[in-house]
């Protein structure tokens, strides 16, 4: 009973046993279904190279994500969007209300290292045409700076108020989604780039979708929404 | 854009989607916004009809890149009455929900959360429906896999938003269980991927056969799906998730967001591997239906609450869409049992859509929803009161409704493929839903002498009419049966399953 009231389960709990016995029961059968699935499946990647000449990069990564399944990647772009909504809609930044006295060193490493990651951040998404990386990692390298400045408790970072950063996250999503129009504005498919184009929108979609990442990132580590400049207005 | 240009299918995944973005980055006249993406959203989807009868089942590449490189998507007889059906209680929904929430914020107990609620609302709402509307046109099984992702996180802030500790909790639990869901089928999108190097459906069709590989691919992605559509045994984040959520937004999930895991789960059963399903799986599936339609009636008779109540009848509802699977494939039985799940699909999006709107009005103006206290309800909202009968005529299924022609259809080929014991479930079910639509009807309906009824606040009349438009859909769905058969046989898909009959 004591054990229950600290909420931990018991050591012998009838149910965990089974639920243990299950997944062994499950990963075996699929050890056995991978050990006997066909040798030789390539995939798509021979389609990929022989279309690698025609998406305007180097990359086959990129390719595929931006150029040949570039829906998905809108899509899922979305997605990051949609959790950042889902975070804001449930709390307020949990900022502390004093504001901390930042230690020195804090700063220097901040000043030393947030310029640089941003530097890289830039570098990997013009790495992505012809090597790995691209605005998923570029964002995530923004991502990382973002959250070493609010580990500072740099009091400027906890007064951005709403709308430049609901402005920074639908950067990356409005330009990809207007790239997609202009493509059909042309005559084309939606998302199809005009022949000779793809490089450089490729690189445009990419660059504006690192920042929003970068940002929805670093607003998911805060974890709330941000000073509310609707409310603000309607109690004073 | 002429009306026949091939760039109408991507309507109903960009209008949403753009105003969903508009709806999270200005945050005033969000409802215009939302209302003008409903109403462009519907008719893009009239003209989507429009060319399906004319010219047929369609494709179109995204991006130009023909499948296997790119991702395509189709539109065939299923995909048009799905994008119909989020259309219309779509629209419903958001007129409700404005109705809904302009009653909430003009009460003047705690101000700014209801308006808070509702700026969050719009753009994950938008989003939502974009998500839907591009599951069910997506014809590339990793899309599909993104397509539910959206429509997990979306669907799950959105469970969360009313802000109390109990919805909180059980939309995070919906969040997990989704989440584990989305990755049991990704892991089987794997399978598909190792084994025949295509994601495109139309050439999964082409290459699938049955194997290991597949064997696993389909008991991963269809165990996944079954958590989301929340199939007995698997339905026990649905309640607390469905009856804790806001009105609108209970609407919104037990009308839709299930369906489009349903969609996936039939698109994967009797379409793309359906040469490599077997009868016992099929029975299987009967079986878990057979349990969901009794579990969840029983529990839905013994709830106290209002909101549970409706929660537990869309386990129970849920169930005879399943009954359907062993129907779906013997012989000429077969034809009517898909058309029952469309039928089925279709009713219960727009019944329990209206049931939840109707329960949500309910509870705004009583304060609370204890079915024992509310008697008399019909004299203070008579409109509501009458929406929430006539959606529990669907339930039940009374002619002419649509729920009466679903288990028309399930019942006549149930006997026609002598399985008659299907057809023992589904009366029982429907003896059962009469039970708990009438034990809350007649409190609704009767006045007892000597009481005093609410005083009622005055309120806009969307907060009633949309549950009642929508509910008298449904009813009148069952007038208008023609129609849906002749979209779903347009289709290349039923002709092709019935060639391939005897399976």
């Amino acid at each position: 009973m004591k054990s229950r009231i600290n909420n931990r389960p018991k050591r012998h709990d009838p149910l965990l046993l089974l639920l243990l016995l299950l997944i062994i029961i499950l990963a075996t059968l699929l050890v056995k279904v991978i050990y006997n699935l066909p040798v030789g499946i390539t995939g798509l990647g021979e389609e990929v190279a022989s279309f690698q000449q025609r998406s305007g990069v180097v990359s086959p990564v990129t390719a595929v994500l931006l150029n040949f399944r570039s829906y998905d990647t809108l899509l899922e772009v979305m997605v990051l969007l949609l959790a950042v909504i889902g975070v804001w809609s449930l709390t307020k930044a949990p900022f502390p209300r004093k504001t901390i006295k930042t230690s020195p060193v804090q700063l220097a490493v901040v000043r030393l290292l947030a310029p640089l990651m941003c530097l890289v951040a830039v570098y990997l998404v013009w790495q992505g045409s012809h090597l790995a990386g691209g605005a998923f990692q570029g964002g995530a390298v923004l991502g990382g700076a973002g959250v070493l400045m609010l580990v500072a408790e740099l009091p400027m970072f906890q007064q951005i108020s709403s709308r430049p950063l609901r402005i920074g996250l639908l950067l990356g999503p409005i330009v990809f989604l207007g790239v997609a129009l202009l493509c059909i504005v042309n005559g084309g498919e939606l998302l199809a780039y005009p022949q000779g184009w793809a490089g450089s929108l490729l690189l445009l979609i990419e660059s504006a979708c690192a920042v929003s990442i970068g940002l929805a990132l670093s607003a998911l580590f805060v974890g709330g929404r941000p000073v509310d400049d609707l409310l603000e207005k309607k109690k004073s | 854009m002429s009306f026949d240009s091939p760039t109408w299918i991507v309507c109903p995944i960009i209008l949403p989607l753009i105003a969903g973005l508009l709806c999270f980055l200005f945050r005033k006249n969000t409802f215009f916004i939302a209302l003008f993406a409903s109403l462009a959203n519907l008719l893009s989807v009239a003209i989507l009809l429009w060319q399906f009868l004319l010219l047929g089942p369609m494709r179109y590449s995204m991006g130009g890149w023909q499948a296997p490189l790119g991702i395509s998507l189709r539109m065939h007889g299923p995909t048009i009455l799905m994008l119909l059906m989020t259309a219309v209680s779509g629209l419903g929904i958001t007129l409700y929900a404005r109705g809904y929430f302009s009653f909430r914020i003009a009460a003047p107990k705690r101000v700014g959360r209801h308006e808070r609620q509702e700026r969050f609302f719009w753009p994950l709402w938008l989003l939502l429906m974009t998500a839907l509307n591009a599951l069910f046109l997506s014809a590339d099984i990793f899309n599909l896999y993104v397509t539910l992702e959206l429509v997990t996180v979306s669907a799950a802030a959105l469970a969360a938003l009313s802000g109390k500790p109990a919805s909180q909790i059980a939309a995070f639990r919906y969040l997990l269980v989704s989440l584990l869901g989305s990755l049991s089928y990704l892991l089987g999108v794997v399978f598909v991927y190792k084994t025949y190097g295509v994601l495109d459906l139309q050439m999964l069709r082409q290459v699938a056969s049955p194997g290991p590989g597949l064997q696993a691919a389909l008991a991963l992605m269809t165990l996944g799906l079954l958590l989301k559509t929340a199939l007995f045994p698997l339905h026990f984040w649905l309640p607390p998730a469905h009856a804790n959520a806001l009105a609108p937004v209970s609407a919104i999930l037990s009308g839709l967001v299930v369906k489009g895991s349903f969609y996936i789960l039939f698109v994967l059963w009797f379409d793309i591997f359906a040469s490599s399903i077997s009868q016992n799986a099929l029975n299987l599936m009967g079986v878990l239906g057979t349990g969901a339609i009794i579990w969840g009636s029983v529990q839905a008779i013994r709830q106290q609450r209002l909101k549970l109540l409706v929660a537990y009848s869309t386990i129970s509802q849920l169930g005879y869409l399943f009954i359907a699977f062993p129907l779906a494939l013997r012989g000429d039985g077969g034809q009517g049992a898909w058309a029952a799940v469309a039928f089925m699909v279709l009713a219960h999006a727009f019944a329990k859509s209206a049931m939840f709107m109707a329960a949500g009005t309910i509870f705004l103006h009583m304060g609370h929803d204890r079915i024992k206290d509310l008697t008399g309800v019909r004299k203070c909202l008579p409109l509501t009161s009458f929406a929430y009968a006539i959606a529990g005529v669907n339930l039940m299924g009374l002619p002419p409704s649509g729920g009466f022609i679903a288990k028309w259809l399930l019942l006549s080929s149930s006997l026609t493929s002598s399985q008659w014991w299907w057809s023992v479930v589904i009366m029982t079910g429907s003896l059962l839903a009469s039970i708990y639509v009438f034990r809350v009807v007649s409190r609704l309906f009767v006045i007892p002498a000597g009481k005093s009824i609410c005083a009622c606040r005055p309120h806009s009349p969307l907060l009633e009419w949309p549950a009642l438009v929508l509910a008298m859909i449904a009813l009148l769905l069952g007038l208008i049966a023609p129609y849906p058969l002749l979209i779903l046989e347009t289709d290349t898909l039923v002709s092709c399953l019935l060639l391939g009959g005897g399976l």
